[in-house]
Parts: C-alpha cells; sequence; structure tokens
C-alpha cells in the first residue's frame, strides 16, 4: 500500500500548527466536498483530505503518525513497522458522510476502519445502510413512455471481517415517462446493505438527458433547427420534419426568416396534461458552391430585387 | 425490475429516510432550504427532491462546518449556478445549430 503524505495532502509544513491544519482542512474541504465541486476526482479528493484532517487534528494520531512518517515517509510503498500496533483505541472518526471510508493506510497504521467500528464489540448492533446518490443518462426518446433503463452504480458493502469494500451493482429499474433532466427518481431499499438489523439504504436517481443530435429541450416543448434554401424561404415549401415520434409535413410561408419559429402542436415532450410542442426553427443555407450558370441567375436576381439587407444601418 | 414508489413524504417519513431528528429538519424547514407544503409539522408534505436537498443541507453542515444561514445561502447559491450551468449548455448548443465554423 502507499505511504499518504497528510501534510502534503493539505498542503501543510509537518511543524504547522493546530490552527494551521484546520484552516488548511477548511479551505480543501470546501474545495472538494462533492456536494459543491464539479470535479470528477472530488470525492476520492474529500475524503484524502478528510482522513488526513481525522489524523492531523487527533493530537495522539498525529503522534502516532509522525513516528511512522520518520520510518516510512521516503517509501512509496508503505509496509507498518514489524510489530507495530496502534497503542490508542481511537474514537469514531467526526466525518459522518465518509466514515469507515479510510485508506488502507490508514487502516494499517489506526486500525479497524477509522469509522464506528462494532464487529467486535460484542453489542448487537444495527445501522442504516447508506443511500446512494447517483446520475442516470437517458435520451430524450425514453421520456416518451415508461421506459427500462439498465443501471450500474457502486456501493460500499461490509464483508464479514467487517471491512468495506466497493462493489458494482446492476438493476433494471422502470424509468416512468414525461421525466425531466434534473429530477431524482427514489428507489426504495436499493442502497447499501444495513449493519445487523439496520434496513437497507434508498437509491437516489438523477435524471440528466443527453443532448439530441436533431432536437433542443425548452421546459416540455422542443426545438428543431430547419434548413432551408433561399427559395425555399423566399417562396415557401413543404418540408418534411423529423419528430420524436416519426416525420411530419410542415408548410412553410413564402417570405420566411431564419429565427423565425413554427409551432407544432403536441410533438413536444410529455407532461402531466398531454404533450409539449414542438418548434421549428427556420435557417436559411446557401449552397456550399455555385456554378456559372447559377451565378447569372442571382445577379439577374440582384439586380431585379433591389433588396438592402442593411437598411437599418443606414438609419442609425 | 425496481420500480420508483411513493412520491411524497410526510415529516415523520422525511425523518425515518434521512435518518434525522426532528429538531434538525425543522432547522432546515425553518431556514427556508426546502419548502414543504402545510403550515406546521404535522401537516408537512415533502417530495423527493426535498429529500436530497435536507440530506445535502446536512452533509454541508457537518462537514464544512457552516451554520444553517449560510447553508441556505449556498444551497441557493449552488442551485443558481447549475442552472446557469445548464442554460449555458443549451444555449451554446442552440447556438452551434445557427453558426457555422
Amino acid at each position: 500500500m502507499n505511504f499518504k503524505d497528510y501534510y502534503k495532502i493539505l498542503g501543510v509544513e509537518p511543524d504547522a500548527d493546530k490552527k494551521q491544519i484546520k484552516t488548511a482542512y477548511r479551505k480543501l474541504a470546501r474545495k472538494y466536498h462533492p456536494d459543491v465541486s464539479k470535479q470528477d476526482d472530488a470525492e476520492a479528493k474529500f475524503k484524502e483530505v478528510s482522513e488526513a484532517y481525522e489524523v492531523l487534528k487527533d493530537d495522539g494520531k498525529r503522534a502516532e503518525y509522525d513516528d511512522i512518517r520518520q520510518y516510512g515517509a521516503h517509501d512509496q510503498q508503505f509496509q507498518p513497522p514489524p510489530g507495530w500496533q496502534s497503542g490508542r483505541q481511537h474514537g469514531a472518526a467526526g466525518n459522518a458522510q465518509y466514515e469507515g471510508d479510510f485508506s488502507d493506510f490508514f487502516s494499517s497504521v489506526f486500525g479497524g476502519q477509522g469509522g464506528r467500528r462494532n464487529t467486535q464489540s460484542g453489542f448487537a448492533f444495527n445501522e442504516r445502510g447508506r443511500d446512494i446518490e447517483t446520475d442516470l443518462s437517458i435520451v430524450l426518446e425514453d421520456t416518451l413512455a415508461d421506459a427500462s433503463k439498465t443501471i450500474t452504480f457502486r456501493l460500499p458493502s461490509r464483508g464479514d471481517d467487517g471491512r468495506v469494500t466497493e462493489v458494482t451493482k446492476t438493476l433494471n429499474v422502470k424509468i416512468p415517462s414525461g421525466v425531466s433532466d434534473g429530477e431524482r427518481i427514489r428507489l426504495k431499499g436499493q442502497g447499501a446493505e444495513g449493519v445487523g438489523k439496520g434496513a437497507k439504504g434508498d437509491l437516489y436517481l438523477r435524471i440528466r438527458l443527453l443532448p439530441h443530435p436533431l432536437f433542443d429541450v425548452e421546459e416540455r416543448n422542443l426545438i428543431i433547427t430547419v434548413p432551408l434554401a433561399p427559395w425555399e424561404a423566399a417562396l415557401g415549401a413543404k418540408v418534411e420534419v423529423p419528430t420524436l415520434t416519426g416525420k411530419i409535413n410542415l408548410t412553410i410561408p413564402g417570405d420566411s426568416q431564419t429565427g423565425q419559429r413554427m409551432r407544432i402542436k403536441g410533438k413536444g415532450l410529455t407532461k402531466k396534461d398531454g404533450f409539449g410542442d414542438l418548434y421549428a426553427v427556420l435557417k436559411v443555407v446557401m449552397p456550399e458552391t455555385t456554378d456559372d450558370e447559377i451565378k447569372q441567375h442571382w445577379e439577374q436576381l440582384a439586380e431585379k430585387a433591389g433588396f438592402d439587407p442593411r437598411a437599418q444601418w443606414s438609419n442609425s | 425490475m425496481a420500480k420508483p414508489e411513493v412520491h411524497y413524504f410526510s415529516f415523520e417519513d422525511l425523518c425515518d429516510v434521512t435518518e434525522l431528528t426532528s429538531h434538525v429538519v425543522i432547522e432546515v424547514v425553518e431556514h427556508g432550504i426546502v419548502e414543504p407544503l402545510g403550515n406546521d409539522p404535522t401537516s408537512w408534505v415533502f417530495d423527493v427532491e426535498m429529500i436530497t436537498v435536507t440530506k445535502k443541507a446536512v452533509r454541508l453542515h457537518q462537514d464544512l462546518g457552516i451554520d444553517w444561514t449560510g447553508i441556505a445561502l449556498a444551497i441557493n447559491l449552488l442551485d443558481e449556478v447549475e442552472s446557469l450551468r445548464v442554460e449555458n449548455e443549451k444555449l451554446k448548443r442552440r447556438l452551434e445549430r445557427f453558426v457555422s465554423e
């Protein structure tokens, strides 16, 4: 196992006083708290920082750690000194959310799990399993009707020896129709196992709608960008437009503009009382290349149309 | 297949599923961190979102040592950052559909 330099983790000198340690911890805890940080490794960093503080804030643990550090600070691969035994019975860790999650290094130095230890206590001990919160990404099509999704997530599991390890769990979940981005779903009893007679924790899923290649979401409405040739915009056209449930024909009126929105009723996302709408946003596009013959047509058009697209500039 | 169930929770249910004392839950409600329907604890009704917000509030309170007023402010600001981030991503995607490289 790797040696952990708790001073380095908190960014303090080995002779730092308690106040400096506390300040450094608070700053890093705020930075890496999984409820605050968007960083992928925030939770791991937060645990590391909490573990470092757990040791360094306590005079007894710090003294023990300093001894160990003298012995093994320069070895990446840490082995406790022969015959090493933690001299103290340490109390419960203070960190409610992550206790029991400390590293192997911590356990080898301070024994137990660094958190609530109960397996040797001889008393019946019941504790509810931890709740798990995780994101579930789904596509827009999944929201139209009740959908079945297979999810895989990590959860802590306590072995017979009381050690906590992470296991992977796979679960089939029914996602009710009409869910929206950010909505939370609770699945009772699908979290971590309890201890003793403690109930299982729950699983909270946060729905994430994956970006769609064609449709954008605005509340319960969808938006699709419809590219048009300049002549389609000028003369009007019938255009086949995809929706989430199949294609429909849309009549584009003449003299249409880029950015103009057309409402297609009931082709949006599911909502409580029916469906939202689909908005077609028009976008006039030019051909990538123009041959000489076409250029001549444009020239004729330019002469006859007498259109000044920048008329507004001359007014200001 | 696991199916989501009950969407609404009483005060007692909330204390139960979050393993919090009624005292803590009352603090969270009194600071407006979650706003249940109903005027007093016996008639309070919470939804799933409120459960996760309550749990988050308690985590921040315990892990970072922030008082409840600070938590209320932090959660408001975190929510605002989150919704601005989501809106920003959506607008960026919509803009990309209009602007060519």
